[in-house]
């Protein structure tokens, strides 16, 4: 029993079919753009942090046109120039119908590799020897390092992009994992002096991503519509801060509450389904809405006096483990939920390849042949509730200990919504495509909208517009939900990423998609 | 006028029902959401034989066990505060029944012709009622209906059918935006569109109108008790919103029955493909659907503004998936279950609350809902009821 369980967390190294698409390729190149162009922009030497007078690159260019560390960014320019330009050029002509050709992949590999190493040389003259005069007085400085990395890691997309494209579009799903995985291995070193952004990378991107990829098995393989995620989501929460807080007065370790979060949120989610599932989809919908919204409801209520009421459960445990303090730094949150992360994919992509997987597609697609089959229905779709809110109740469990306090708010509709709209914008059933989609909009969601106000308050006072800071960008949140989910569903209906089969039926035009799924391809 | 439903006795009938002999008469073919009884068989054959005694005596006497419960609940308030409470109580549940009756039919319509579970109804009901809040700043109808009788009922007969017509346009462009384009695609498409629809609206709304209460100035048009029985004071703003909702309801009854085009609804909610063939214009019914369900959100918008005085842009919400549990109850499809099922939603909120306590109202609703569907996933006049609504 345990060996089959632990098979499910075997890596698989076979190959399969290859998948063909330039979505993958496409979105490698526009973040070596991005990356490149915020490495070139943000600071690479602060010289007063307080004031936040920094020397970016850039500034560098202008202001010391002397030394071997001067003409090193002067090459790194016109490398990074070609790497932005070349593909919006690249896009116009393909969308005019012109080729464009092997040579200039070549052209562009090779910029990207002497920009990666010049990088290297003048992070080696600045900050190791400390040689060249290149941002000003060493003394009063401190300097960052964030900007060099993003540099470095854009030409590294830059050269994976162009010089293994063909790689690139035949194993797209590899090749994401090889361009994104670094970054997030690396993440925390390279964004080390922002402590902020390693919140949101640990407390919302990681937390939404698990919990995206929970919904994606219920959702997305089986093809059940959940729209009370964030139930189980409260009670892997709630489950954490009754067990390790100063609450009931027990303090049971973190990777104890993962499990524990994991099964009593299975638990309610088969307790859940079992009434519901042997009706339609649209039905299972509103139940679990409804359930979605008990949830909190209980935990405001403060039933039994276990949940705290609306101010919730405070206080909530942080693991110590010798050297490893966790209250410390958002990194060891960070990096255990990677691990974690890395696991539950390497597990959700097995079980969806395993006996159980199949029979999930096979219920999504036609429910009344997959019976005549002989696949049970109500347990298949039950295991696949189970599953899906599991995941959901470790990622509560996570969040409760990163953030400390857990609080019915925490766990309302809108964070139902927002897991949906990630699985949705992704691609429905695309384990890579839920990844990509909780990148994008966790990012939006969670990072641009809530600086938003403070950068435009700034702008407003630069450019004497008043108006620009009274607006509250956060709560711009529901209407990019609303957009993101009817957009995609009208235009895209695989999201950007589908899945195989959802491509599959897309490509060959099945009567059973609608017209706008096959418009949206073509 | 009855017409018999086509369609031939339902193969998968809902459970603990043999004798549904009887032809579909709503809106919608019942067939679609019995639950399978294979699965259902084998779901209860492994709890017990006795569960599934009870399951089946549940499921077959659910109205009477609802209402039974309901008449306790009522005792129960009378034990706690005579008679005068329980009338108040009464009084409210009524009131606000006839708002959930009326947002409750705009579901049960549209899921009768399309079977789609419009997610963004209740927040057409939420922005009607800002409408309305716009249409009597902008045409100074406050001062107007405080004024006098007639000023009042100037004010009612300029701000219903204009934020009614502004309503039933708003749904009529969210359904050729939304939802005519994937109404032939899998089920989870235009469902998660329609939860687009109503997260986009909310967004819009919060944005207009900031996150807190809004307070409108309607709660002043209607003032005054129109009469006292044992204690308890009726006021004339309950006597004209249960008496608005049922001219309303009975309105709709008879458009739906007497009309050409209330005709063309139900025969594009029995078989569009027919209604098709037989030269019905499916796309110009569907829209009109979208349009009386949302000009009655809209109505029930007015009515709630000027009973309680106050808007929120999260209103619909909540109050939309009350409404939807009504529809449900009453018999999805089914118009005249809808309505009778805004009224029995209205007595469990306000008596459930007064029993468990206001902060439970809600979760004791989505727990009936869950209940309803566990056990009778018809409704209470699943198949009962003969005569077309």
């Amino acid at each position: 029993m345990l060996e089959r369980f632990l098979s499910l967390f075997r890596i698989d190294t076979g190959k399969r079919e290859r998948n063909q698409g330039t979505t993958v390729f496409w979105i490698i190149a526009g973040t070596a753009s991005a990356l490149l162009l915020m490495g070139w922009l943000l600071p690479w030497f602060v010289n007063d942090y307080s004031a936040g007078v920094g020397y970016s690159a850039q500034d560098a260019l202008v202001s010391s046109p002397t030394g071997i560390g001067t003409f090193c960014i002067y090459i790194m320019a016109v490398a990074m120039i070609m790497l932005v330009v070349s593909p919006i050029a690249e896009a116009i002509a393909r969308a005019r119908g012109r080729a464009f050709g092997k040579r200039a992949d070549r052209i562009r590999f090779i910029a990207a590799l002497v920009g990666l190493a010049l990088t290297a040389v003048v992070w080696f003259l600045v900050s190791v020897i400390q040689e060249e005069p290149l941002f000003g007085s060493f003394t009063a400085g401190t300097y960052t390092d964030s900007a060099v990395w993003l540099t470095m890691y854009g030409f590294a997309m830059a050269a994976l992009a162009y010089g293994a494209r063909d790689w690139v579009v035949a194993r797209q799903s590899v090749a994401f994992g090889v361009a994104a995985l670094p970054f997030g291995i690396f993440l925390p070193l390279m964004f080390h002096q922002a402590p902020d952004f390693l919140l949101w990378a640990a407390g919302s991107l990681a937390i939404y991503m698990l919990l995206a990829l929970g919904l994606n098995v219920v959702v997305g393989f089986a093809g059940l519509l959940d729209l009370g995620y964030a139930a189980f989501f409260a009670i892997g929460g709630y489950a954490c801060a009754s067990f390790a807080s100063p609450i009931h007065n027990i303090h049971l370790p973190l990777w104890v509450l993962i499990f524990l979060g994991a099964a009593v949120a299975s638990m309610f989610g088969a307790v859940l389904g079992a009434p519901t599932l042997r009706l339609r989809g649209d039905y299972l919908a509103i139940v679990t809405l409804g359930f979605g919204e008990i949830i909190p409801d209980l935990a405001t209520n403060n039933v039994f006096n276990l949940t705290g009421g609306a101010n919730g459960i405070s206080g909530i445990d942080q693991p110590h483990y010798g050297a490893l303090d966790f209250s410390t730094s958002p990194r060891w949150y960070y990096w255990s939920l990677l691990i974690v992360s890395i696991l539950v994919i390497i597990f959700l992509r097995n079980i969806e390849r395993s006996r159980v997987g199949r029979a999930w597609v096979a219920l999504r697609e036609d429910e009344v042949a997959a019976a005549a089959t002989g696949i049970n229905t109500t347990t298949t779709k039950l295991l696949a509730f189970a599953i899906g809110a599991s995941v959901s109740g470790l990622a509560g469990a996570f969040y409760g200990s990163i953030v400390s306090i857990v609080s019915p708010d925490d766990f309302s509709f809108s964070v139902s919504i927002a897991v949906l709209s990630i699985v949705v914008l992704g691609g429905i059933g695309n384990i890579v495509g839920v990844i990509l989609g909780s990148f994008i909009l966790t990012f939006v969601i969670f990072w641009v909208l809530p600086n938003m106000n403070e950068w435009t308050t700034t702008l407003s006072t630069t450019v004497h517009v008043p108006a620009l800071a009274g607006i509250d960008f956060s709560s711009y949140t529901f209407i990019i939900y609303g957009l993101a989910l009817i957009a995609m569903m009208l235009l895209r209906p695989g999201g950007l990423l589908p899945s195989r089969a959802r491509r599959i039926e897309l490509e060959s035009g099945e009567e059973s998609e609608s017209l706008a799924a096959v418009q949206g391809v073509a | 006028m009855t017409i018999q439903s086509g369609t031939p006795e339902a193969p998968l009938a809902p459970l603990g029902d043999t004798s549904s002999g009887v032809g579909s008469p709503m809106l919608v073919d019942q067939r679609s959401l019995a639950p399978r009884r294979d699965q259902s068989n084998e779901l209860v054959r492994s709890v017990g034989p006795v569960v599934r005694v009870a399951y089946g005596w549940i499921s077959k006497h659910f109205a009477a066990v609802l209402l039974g419960m309901i008449l306790v609940a009522i005792i129960a308030t009378f034990k706690q505060g005579g008679l005068d409470l329980m009338g108040q109580q009464l009084r409210n549940a009524l009131v606000l029944g006839a708002i959930y009756a009326l947002v409750a039919i705009g579901y049960t319509m549209v899921y009768g012709i399309i079977e789609l579970i419009n997610f963004a109804h209740g927040d057409v009901f939420a922005a009607a009622g800002f409408y309305a809040v716009f249409i009597a700043s902008t045409f100074h109808l406050d001062s107007l209906a405080t004024g006098s009788f007639g000023g009042l009922i100037l004010a009612l007969i300029i701000v219903f059918p204009l934020s009614m017509l502004g309503a039933g346009i708003t749904g009529v462009v969210i359904e050729f935006v939304a939802y005519r384009r994937l109404r032939d695609s899998p089920r989870l498409a235009p469902l998660i569109t329609a939860i687009g629809v109503s997260f986009l609206i909310e967004g819009i709304m919060l944005v207009i109108e900031g996150p807190d209460n809004v307070a409108t100035n309607q709660a002043d048009w209607i003032t005054g008790t129109a009469f006292t029985i044992g204690g308890v004071s009726v006021a004339w703003t309950d006597i004209f919103v249960v008496g608005m909702a049922l001219f309303l309801m009975f309105a709709l009854g008879e458009f739906v029955r007497r009309t050409r085009l209330g005709k063309a609804m139900r025969s594009t909610a029995q078989d569009r493909t027919a209604a098709l063939l037989c030269g019905i214009n499916i796309n110009r019914t569907i829209s009109a659907t979208f349009f009386i369900g949302s000009a009655l959100a809209a109505a029930a918008a007015v009515i709630y503004s000027i009973n309680y005085g106050d808007l929120k842009w999260n209103l619909g919400f909540h109050l939309g998936i009350i409404a939807f549990t009504a529809a449900v109850l009453g018999g999805i499809g089914n118009i005249v279950g809808a309505g009778v099922g805004g009224f029995i939603i209205g007595l469990i909120y306000v008596f459930g609350g007064s029993i468990f306590g206001g902060e439970w109202s809600e979760s004791l609703i989505f727990a009936v809902l869950v209940l309803i569907l566990t056990f009778r996933p018809v409704g209470l006049f699943g198949v009962e009821v003969t005569t077309r609504a």
